[in-house]
């Protein structure tokens, strides 16, 4: 049977220099700052110095007064907003544009310390710097929380007093959402089990850490329409926030994609756009442009992922199989409500398939920056306390942590968290993988002086699916080009047109792929979810089967033959009835003209068929008593890719997830202190690894087709940043002796740990 | 960060004139400058670029077997200057370990002496602590696990230099010039406790340039080494740095000794007690742990940054033993 892994593809699966790969190289691509305009001014964000406060006054006067200044905004100035939702990702996500428009300009009240309060559009970045202090804001402090537990306390500091929770409507509350998940009877689950493990984790607040800071140059023009320059993963997502702050119909605005330096799923929502458009509106049209510090990128409010307190209580039988699983995950919403929390609850126990469990999410307000998505946004937190216990379990089993694994794993057909059966997934395979690597093989040399320990964990992530658009043009010399909405963050423009020059049987560079703004291609979602090689993917072939449609009725009519008599086969027209010689599209481009004018093939998708993806991580590490810093020796990651189009660039996600993920294990964390400022927003004060810190991630591609795509393609983005913190945490709880509960695992913790233990 | 402008003046004593003004800043490599201008932390209106005026800018072995280092020197060119390197080691170690190579290209031996503290407090925008002319540090009932446990109060600031610790080991001095003219000064009078003026961490005037770094020969037998401690393995402030000489013959006797920790306390900190322990004793793992004991004795953590102290313990033995030649993991 031909099937995605025993298919002879030409171009799938080889590894061509991507095609915006020069570009970017010697630097001539352009990212949201490089864009300018003639007449352009530049505007910057007057943020809060405070955590938690009334705004009593704004005053203007003398900023407006300086040489210079052309427009100065606040909340107000957006229209009027209301808690209506607002939806995107193809229906999967509301956005309160209330909450929305108060998170970018404050509205009554700063709820966190970087917030922004006024903007400011002037005639230089200087001037415009200057003219924030010049502005008089009058702040009546109120009082703060800052930790998830404390939030959740009865008397804490309310930050939004129009919340409640269900069953409680007459109280004032700081939960802001609850999730439950449950099967089966969870009492006598724990009964049945020989073995229970319980802990409580926590985790900090990290920074998605993109290198290039938000941005936004906006043109509001005098006949009602909009243009938006950014940096951004959905320009479609930018469109409709803006025109809803602005009270301007969706269609006005239009929205061009720059390259973007990163995103990691923070940029899937708007910081600056609308307020450059703003500014613009009240500064006669002129375009404004406005680009974040990496300060008020940290500090503000472009999102960090939540920090989290992670109750975790597993039982499992002594022959290792695990009869009951409880979780109370409380998430950090930040200032506004919105965690990943629902998805750490539907994620956490995906990987297994329990008989008995009770998941309860909460989803917390703190007076912190409003979390935004981060890679598998939720899973990660959920993973590192689900997968520590796994660990002990299998350890207090005494079996291999692997063959624990497998023991529990989901399958095709084991009903997922929320309920459906799982399609055809990978989870046993990333498992056995593991388990075969020359890296599990070989033991971990002890040296002395040094603890060494090796650690795993699995991880689960749902991946999306939703709409994409895509165009195909025949260009006349036998060439193509692949226009898509889908902004390029992880090769997806060489893996889209690879897609096409397979059906079209072009080489790869023969097709050129192009992203368009918002008034040039369909509806498209953004760049998340790891959906774009899947969803996108999807349409770029469908696509490109349109152009194959009609190259078979242009062959057809060359040879007055039906075109129904046509086949595609292998890149080529071919007659069933005589024995003329194929026609390869190089061989047909040229015909176009004099057989019916240009061809451009096109679709527009809502994908459904989504393949959940599973990567296993496997981390080896050393740490140095005396100075508590751990070192990773040797990692692998494994990872069910489904179907690899560019395998490089799939290697690199996996290492790049991977390289986060250690990160997120031994070193990020926000630091506040007890008034709510961010004491860490450099990166030179937030410590992210870099190439120097870490050895080459070692990536291992499974592939189990997805049988929900005609390649068998999964989305591949994200799910390799969800094992690292537990692996690691195993692997440094195998080292000392004493199981890890917190992250990062960074030396002044570290030592503790070590100070109780060894004295 | 507000506007200015850039003057490159003619030569040193037009820079000097310059910078005796009001509201200038001397301008080197720009690292430590930019990233204080971008904070708000200073806000000058000129900036007088040394890089103009010429000369200070190698490094140079005089007459007495000594070496002069000019402070426009870059950080990458001490790493790398065989001289340094084969005598000196512990300084090349420093300038080696310092950053990452981008910063290292760009960065000067003057301006990282004559860097600011990477408090957390000291470098937010929103508070006026000791330092920036306040009326208190927040270390102490702060967050403090970055701060001095030795030398500290009223502020508690680390000193960040890297090469700081290895120039006081080898008894550098430091060549100033000024309005008033010339001076030289012992490197380790040069850095100053808060104690006598919290708001700065060194003695230099106002209109006074760094010039010139210049360290004595190195006694017969005399072999140096640099440890440095991070959370990260590179592009990292160190928690805690050492550099140690020992001088000693081919019987493992300590005739001298010198043990400077950096990272630790508001300047780079000296300790004598560690040299006396050191000296006349024979050198072994025994005599290194007990010379990293008496070093440490005197520290005063605050809530936080306990963990410093055992770290610095350990890197003083260990950079005590590696100087002599007894190599430890």
């Amino acid at each position: 049977m031909d099937t995605p892994q025993t298919h002879q593809f030409k171009v799938i699966g080889t590894r061509p220099v991507r095609h915006d790969g020069l570009d970017k190289v010697i630097g001539r691509a352009k990212y949201g700052a490089d864009y300018s305009f003639p007449g352009m001014l530049y505007g910057k964000v007057l943020r809060s110095p405070y955590a938690h406060a009334r705004i009593k006054s704004i005053n203007a006067e003398k900023a407006l007064r300086l040489p210079g200044v052309k427009a100065v905004v606040t909340h107000d100035d957006f229209a009027p907003q209301t808690t209506a939702p607002v939806y995107r990702m193809g229906g999967e996500a509301a956005v309160n544009p209330l909450y929305l428009a108060s998170n970018i300009l404050a509205k009554d009240k700063v709820l966190y310390a970087g917030q922004g309060v006024a903007a400011v559009a002037a005639t230089s970045p200087h001037i415009a710097e200057e003219a924030l202090g010049l502005i008089e804001v009058e702040y009546e402090p109120l009082p703060i929380v800052l930790d998830v537990l404390d939030a959740m306390k009865p008397g804490a500091p309310i930050i939004n007093t129009t919340i409640r929770r269900k069953e409680r409507p007459d109280e004032e509350t700081n939960i802001a959402g609850e999730f439950q998940f449950k099967r089966g009877d969870i009492e006598a689950g724990f009964k049945s089990a020989d073995i229970i493990v319980e802990r409580e984790f926590r985790t900090e607040m990290v920074h998605q850490g993109y290198i290039e800071p938000p941005n936004a140059l906006g043109i509001f023009s005098g006949d009602g329409h909009a243009t938006v320059y950014t940096s951004t993963q959905g320009p479609f997502d930018v469109r409709i926030m803006s025109a809803t702050l602005l009270g301007l119909p969706e269609g006005s605005v239009k929205v061009v994609p720059a390259e973007i330096g990163g995103g990691f799923g923070a940029k899937l929502t708007v910081h600056i756009e609308p307020v450059a458009l703003l500014l613009s509106k009240h500064a006669g049209g002129r375009p404004v442009k406005m680009v974040m510090t990496r300060t008020e990128m940290m500090r503000g409010a472009t999102g960090p992922t939540s920090g989290s307190v992670l109750r975790v209580r597993m039982g499992a039988t002594r022959d290792g199989k695990i009869v009951a699983a409880k979780c109370w995950f409380a998430y950090e919403a930040g200032a506004f409500p919105g965690s990943p929390v629902w998805l750490g609850c539907f994620t956490g126990l995906s990987p297994y398939n329990i008989d008995n469990f009770l998941v309860d999410g909460y989803d917390v307000l703190v007076n912190k920056p409003k979390t935004s998505s981060y890679r598998a946004p939720g899973a990660t937190n959920a993973a590192f306390a689900v997968e520590c216990v796994v660990d002990e379990l299998a350890q207090r089993c005494g079996m291999d942590p692997l063959d624990f694994r497998i023991k529990n794993a989901s399958r095709e057909g084991t009903p997922s968290v929320m309920g459906p059966k799982f399609p055809r997934i990978g989870c046993v395979e990333v498992c056995e993988a593991l388990k075969r690597s020359a890296h599990y093989q070989t033991p971990l040399a002890q040296v002395p002086g040094k603890y060494r320990g090796r650690g795993v964990a699995i991880g689960f992530w749902i991946n999306g699916g939703m709409q994409s658009s895509a165009i195909v043009n025949v260009h006349a010399d036998g060439t193509a080009s692949l226009v898509t909405g889908s902004v390029d963050i992880g090769g997806s423009r060489a893996s889209t047109a690879m897609v096409v020059a397979e059906v079209l049987g072009l080489r790869a560079e023969d097709v050129r792929p192009a992203v368009a703004d918002t008034d040039s291609i369909g509806y498209t979602d953004g760049t998340g979810g790891s959906r774009v090689a899947f969803a996108t993917g999807l349409a770029a072939y469908q696509a490109a089967n349109d152009v194959v449609r009609q190259l078979k009725e242009r062959a057809a009519k060359i040879w007055e033959i039906s075109p129904e008599d046509v086949d595609w086969i292998d890149g080529k027209a071919v007659s069933k009835r005589n024995g003329v010689a194929p026609l390869t599209l190089k061989d047909l481009a040229p015909r176009l003209t004099r057989t019916g004018g240009p061809v451009t093939g096109r679709a527009n998708v809502y994908a459904t068929g989504v393949g959940p993806s599973f990567a296993g991580c496997l981390v080896d590490l050393e740490i140095d008593p005396d100075t508590a810093k751990v070192q990773v020796l040797r990692c692998t990651v494994v990872q069910d890719v489904g179907k690899a189009i560019h395998p490089s660039y799939v290697e690199g996600q996996m290492q790049g997830g991977t390289v986060q993920g250690l990160g997120w294990a031994l070193n990020e964390e926000y630091v506040y202190d007890e008034k709510g400022n961010l004491r860490n927003a450099s990166f030179l004060d937030y410590r992210m690894p870099t190439c120097l810190d870490l050895p080459m991630i070692d990536p291992v591609m499974v592939e189990v087709a997805n049988p929900g795509h005609p390649l068998g393609v999964r989305g591949v983005g994200e799910v390799s940043i969800v094992p690292p913190p537990a692996a690691v945490a195993n692997a440094v709880s195998a080292a000392v002796g004493t199981r890890i509960t917190d992250l990062p695992i960074s030396p002044p913790r570290l030592y503790r740990i070590l100070a109780a233990r060894h004295g | 960060m507000n506007r200015f402008e850039v003057v490159t003046p003619r030569d040193l004593p037009n820079a000097v004139k310059l910078l005796s003004g009001r509201n200038h800043a001397a301008l080197a490599g720009g690292v430590d400058l930019l990233d204080l201008l971008k904070q708000n932390i200073v806000a000058p209106q000129s900036l007088v670029n040394l890089k103009g005026v010429g000369a200070m800018d190698a490094i140079e072995t005089d007459e007495s077997g000594g070496v002069r280092i000019g402070a426009l020197v870059k950080l990458s060119e001490v790493a790398a200057n065989p001289t340094l390197r084969e005598r000196y080691g512990a300084v090349a170690e420093a300038a080696a370990q310092a950053a990452t190579p981008q910063v290292r290209n760009l960065a000067t031996v003057g301006g990282n002496l004559l860097q600011r503290p990477r408090c957390w407090y000291f470098r937010h925008p929103d508070v006026n602590c000791l330092k920036k002319g306040g009326d208190r540090c927040y270390a102490p009932g702060g967050l403090n696990r970055y701060h001095a446990i030795l030398g500290g109060g009223p502020s508690f600031i680390v000193h960040p230099s890297n090469l700081a610790p290895a120039l006081v080991a080898f008894a550098a001095s430091v060549k100033l010039i000024g309005p008033g003219g010339e001076r030289t000064l012992e490197l380790e009078r040069f850095f100053t406790l808060p104690r006598i003026d919290p708001t700065r961490e060194n003695v230099l005037d106002t209109g006074e340039v760094l010039i010139e770094v210049m360290i004595p020969a190195p006694a017969p037998g005399a072999a140096s080494a640099y440890l440095e401690a991070r959370e990260k393995q590179s592009f990292d402030w160190p928690l805690v740095s050492v550099a140690a000489i020992v001088v000693s013959d081919d019987t493992h006797l300590i005739r001298d000794a010198r043990v400077v920790m950096g990272a630790v306390a508001p300047i780079p900190w000296r300790s004598h007690e560690a040299e006396t322990a050191l000296r006349g004793a024979r050198l072994d793992s025994s005599a290194a742990a007990r010379a990293a004991e008496v070093a440490l004795k005197p520290a005063a953590p605050l809530s936080d940054n306990g963990y410093k102290v055992p770290i610095a313990k350990a890197l003083v033995r260990r950079a005590v033993l590696r100087a002599g030649g007894i190599e430890t993991a």
